[in-house]
């Protein structure tokens, strides 16, 4: 009877630690989980705190959307690797705990101090898995606030605005999705590479990541 | 002779049959270049690549969503063993469509050791010399303009002249490079001769049928002789299966690539492996990068993703060059977390990256069938003597950062200090004792799953790629190596796909 009680005691626990108290979404998401948007945002904003050298923060970059867009042009089996990995960040805290009080909550709950203590101690862990994990984690993340438009620009690398000719392949390949028939060009569309100006600093930038767009 | 065609994803509406006389699996730069020399040989062909074509239109910027769309699982697979991602491409192109398009001639001394080790007797320097070239000119194939190889290039000379190294512009498959960097993510300017906008016009010119969004799934043989292949039509993206297709051939090459091939031999009822050798004797490049960091700006965005290299360490087991690639990739590759990381990842813009890959001769593994999948399972381990080789590498990477007048460097390895101020510092790399899982690898180049050899018991192909065990299943692709080349490979794989060709039109 004790012992059913204590399983029926962990299970609540468990219950109420995995899947309540997340706040709302403030969207819709195509992948990722109520619980998955809290521990990225959390993440997020220990991983590239507000300050420092470059002014955007990891919340400027909202990194679950851009995540979320990349985990649906993913592979099924890609996605569950991802999700495993939030989870075990998000939970891990109850054998890897953070400093301070109450380190063992999850990590989306914990203190931003407690948070940046936790994800250094999984990078700088000397346990080689420990690491990889961390790894993982931190190239998603990277992933998402490199393609920030703001970050690429106060970084000087954000792409060149950059008019593609026209080759004899446009004239063979439709875009992805359409028919061969559909394909615009022909031969009098056809416009010669231009090698004459290399694309210095300071050159236009790509659309999408001029100032004007932000 | 009339021009060929395309089929896209969209193009097709039920099952289908094709007869030709040779069909090519992969549209890569072994398989494309396969497939123009059989149409300029008048043979019918059908080319077959899993992947879409795409248009500059099709292109991602951003580094993970193009990964996630060109490569194959996402740009996320992995070694077992030890860890370390590998990129294959999955597009009309196969991987030429995202590299940096360098191309170097295999060395002499490698070319002589491959034919005394693996009993090879034609493939000397002077014997693929004609298929170098024979490619080199069809690709423009020339070194790179000073006008393109911005400060991040130049920088690397500057240390390299300062040391005495040897160093030189790459030499490229590239006509009219304006210096974008993005070279691993779609040249936007058109400039470079990925096998999409060069060799696949060209043989669909001479009348090839290429198929796209098409994965070869299973070779038709019967016993004696392959009979052509079979498959799927896959959506891109998704790999979602759905009309089957069937062509029948004379003659079959697959050139798949390395991972890729011995999977679909296996799939075929374990076919060319009677020496026991497909899948086994998997190598790499494995690549280390550092970043040094400059007093003033370097602008690293601007200039040719890969402009400068030095064959310097060759013989050593090293090569260096430099290196761009989406920022977001780069960073990847940076330590720490938190105020530190965002600080570093300020220090970009007066950054530049410079990498080895390493000639790993003892670092072997193996590629494995998984039973309901097309995806490999790969397991390959870093030699402890390679570790050393790296670390030498990324030593020599410090030298020339150092001479070139960085403040700083950046080695990202476990273990030592994330940041070196000055070359006595950055001794450690050598003097601490370092493991395969201190570094941060990339698996560059994947070779000898199906090798040659000249004996039919130690090797699947002979060295003009013929399968021993069915006279008319060629492989083109970099499998067939029967050692890494210490140099990039693609033109060493055109130039021996380019051999192929001229055996095979010889034979049908």
């Amino acid at each position: 009877m004790v012992l059913w009680l204590i399983v029926c005691a962990l299970a609540a626990w468990l219950l109420i630690r995995i899947g309540f108290g997340y706040p709302p979404l403030a969207h819709g998401y195509q992948v990722l989980r109520r619980n998955e948007v809290a521990l990225l945002a959390s993440v997020s904003e220990a991983m590239f705190p507000p300050g420092g050298h470059i002014p955007s923060s990891g919340l400027d970059a909202n990194l679950p959307d851009y995540i979320d867009r990349w985990m649906s042009v993913s592979s099924k089996q890609t996605r569950v690797l991802m999700h495993l990995l939030y989870f075990l960040i998000e939970h891990a805290t109850v054998i890897f705990p953070a400093p301070g009080r109450a380190g063992r909550r999850r990590f989306s709950a914990l203190d931003l101090d407690q948070r940046v203590a936790v994800l250094q101690g999984w990078g700088e862990s000397s346990l080689y898995l420990r690491r990889l994990v961390f790894v993982s984690l931190r190239s998603i993340l990277t992933m998402g606030y490199f393609a920030h438009p703001p970050v690429l620009r106060q970084l000087g690398v954000a792409p060149f605005a950059i008019e593609s000719p026209i080759c004899e392949a446009d004239l063979l390949y439709p875009r992805i999705g359409a028919r061969s028939t559909d394909i615009a060009y022909t031969a009098d569309d056809l416009t010669t590479v231009r090698d004459d100006a290399p694309l210095l600093p300071g050159s236009p930038l790509h659309p999408d990541f001029s100032e004007e767009q932000s | 002779m009339s021009a060929g065609s395309v089929r896209v994803y969209a193009d097709y509406e039920c099952d289908f049959s094709e007869d030709v006389d040779v069909v090519v699996v992969g549209s890569g730069p072994a398989g494309a270049v396969t497939a123009k020399e059989l149409t300029d040989a008048g043979l019918r062909v059908a080319l077959i690549e899993e992947g879409p074509p795409f248009t500059p239109q099709d292109f991602e910027i951003d580094g993970a969503i193009s990964m996630a769309r060109t490569m194959r699982e996402g740009g996320l697979r992995m070694t077992q063993g030890t860890v370390m991602p590998t990129m294959q491409g999955i597009a009309l192109g196969g991987g030429s469509l995202v590299n940096s398009a360098i191309c170097n001639k295999a060395p002499d001394f490698v070319l002589d050791d491959w034919c005394e080790k693996f009993d090879l007797e034609n493939t000397t320097l002077a014997d693929l010399d004609p298929h170098y070239d024979a490619v080199g000119e069809f690709l423009g194939i020339a070194p790179t303009p000073e006008k393109v190889q911005g400060r991040r290039n130049l920088l690397f000379k500057q240390g390299c002249d300062a040391l005495g190294y040897s160093s030189e512009p790459v030499l490229r498959n590239v006509k009219g490079c304006r210096g974008s960097g993005e070279c691993f993510t779609g040249c936007r300017t058109r400039a470079k001769q990925s096998m999409d906008v060069s060799y696949v016009p060209a043989a669909i010119r001479r009348g090839a049928l290429v198929l796209t969004s098409a994965r070869v799934e299973s070779i038709l043989n019967d016993g004696s002789k392959a009979t052509g292949v079979a498959g799927r039509v896959v959506a891109p993206f998704t790999g979602r299966a759905s009309h089957r297709f069937r062509i029948n051939a004379r003659a079959v090459v697959l050139a798949a690539g390395c991972m890729a091939t011995p999977v679909l031999l296996e799939k075929s009822g374990k076919l060319a492996n009677r020496s026991g050798q497909v899948g086994e004797n998997l190598q790499f490049h494995p690549g280390v990068a550092i970043m040094g960091v400059f007093p003033e700006d370097v602008h690293p965005a601007f200039g040719a993703t890969q402009g400068y290299q030095s064959k310097n360490f060759l013989r050593d087991g090293y090569k260096l060059e430099t290196l761009w690639a989406p920022p977001s990739v780069l960073a990847v590759r940076l330590p720490g977390s938190g105020m530190a990381f965002k600080n570093r990842l300020a220090d970009f813009a007066r950054s530049a990256i410079w990498d080895a890959i390493a000639t790993c001769n003892r670092s072997l593994g193996r590629v494995r069938t998984r039973s309901r999948s097309m995806t490999p399972s790969l397991v390959w381990r870093l030699h402890p003597e390679d570790v050393r080789i790296l670390t030498r590498a990324l030593w020599t990477l410090s030298e020339i950062f150092f001479a070139a007048g960085a403040k700083s460097v950046v080695s990202g390895v476990n273990g030592i200090p994330d940041e070196f101020f000055s070359l006595d510092e950055a001794r450690m790399l050598t003097e601490h004792p370092l493991r395969d899982r201190d570094l941060v690898l990339g698996g560059n180049h994947a070779f000898c799953t199906t090798r040659m050899h000249g004996n039919p018991a130690r090797g699947v192909v002979d060295e003009y790629g013929r399968c021993h065990d069915l006279r008319n299943l060629y492989i083109t692709d970099t499998g067939i190596f029967p050692q890494c080349p210490s140099v990039n490979p693609m033109w060493t794989a055109m130039a021996l796909a380019h051999r192929s060709a001229a055996h095979i039109s010889a034979e049908l």
